[in-house]
């Protein structure tokens, strides 16, 4: 089971420190994995350099992984969204794997799906508000 | 549609407190990175991206695959963050140096996690 996003309030973050700017995928296949990403979240950009939000998602080919991951409780990238529906439904036709159904908590709508790598990758729309766990929410894009 | 963003990372580890403390010190040297969700989970924020530490027991203690998911951590002055990585006494797989565009470097978290942290050149 993934743990849920803490609801608890945060207010700790570094506002002159270290800032993560890109996520770095290692693919077998970046393209397909590139393509999935596009298709299941709309993300967009060149090749395979896909933009999320403030974040640059940039998917790598690399010999040193396995053609699916092999601990993928390691590391599960949460993508906020305004309209979880919509994105479930283009899942669904996708015929995307899910590890979580979309399941309503206290503090949003939330699934769990497998990326062609077998990332595990999080979809949330928030009840309400940003996220208190995330420096950037829906906030600014409503 | 407008691109999702991508509002946080969770990092699925066999020693939360280990791992929080390693990123407070790497790159919080003030503190208080990290609020105390429960005794095992703890979050943070590093720019936009919030950075979840979760305890888990079905992890073993070293990433079996640690390229498979890298976070570039942008640093203002990045030797300055690497003389402190180096007094916090780090493990690099690739020490910081000047490329094309600015500094780079990788270093191996306690996890066997890969990271890197870059300076981009300025203008």
């Amino acid at each position: 089971m993934i743990a849920d996003p803490p609801a608890l309030s945060m207010s700790a973050s570094l506002e002159h420190g270290a800032h993560i700017r890109t996520v770095v995928l290692g693919s077998r296949a970046p393209r397909r994995a590139a393509a999935w990403y596009r298709r299941a979240l709309g993300l967009s950009g060149p090749d395979e350099v896909l933009r999320a939000g403030d974040v640059e998602l940039r998917i790598t080919s690399r010999a040193d992984v396995e053609p699916t991951a092999v601990e993928p409780i390691r590391t599960v990238l949460n993508f906020v969204v305004d309209d979880i529906l919509e994105i479930e439904a283009r899942l669904v036709a996708m015929e995307a794997i899910w590890v979580r159904e979309l399941e309503s908590t206290p503090w949003g709508i939330i699934g769990t799906v497998v990326d062609p790598d077998g990332n595990l990758v999080q979809i949330i729309e928030p009840a309400r508000g940003t996220l208190p766990w995330s420096a950037k929410g829906r906030e600014e894009r409503s | 549609m407008a691109t999702p963003p991508l509002g946080s990372i969770l990092l699925g580890t066999s020693n939360p407190v280990r791992l929080r403390d390693w990123y407070t010190a790497a790159f919080a040297p003030d503190g208080a990175a990290f609020s105390e969700v429960s005794p095992t989970m703890f979050a943070g924020n590093f720019g936009d991206v919030g950075v979840l530490i979760d305890g888990r027991t079905d992890v073993g203690d070293k990433n079996p695959e640690p390229g498979r998911v890298i976070l570039n951590f942008h640093v203002e002055d990045a030797r300055a963050t690497a003389d402190r990585l180096n007094r916090i006494g780090v493990t690099w797989l690739g020490e910081l140096e000047q490329r094309e565009g600015g500094l780079f470097g990788t270093l191996i978290d306690p996890d066997g996690n890969y990271i890197q942290i870059i300076q981009f050149e300025k203008g």
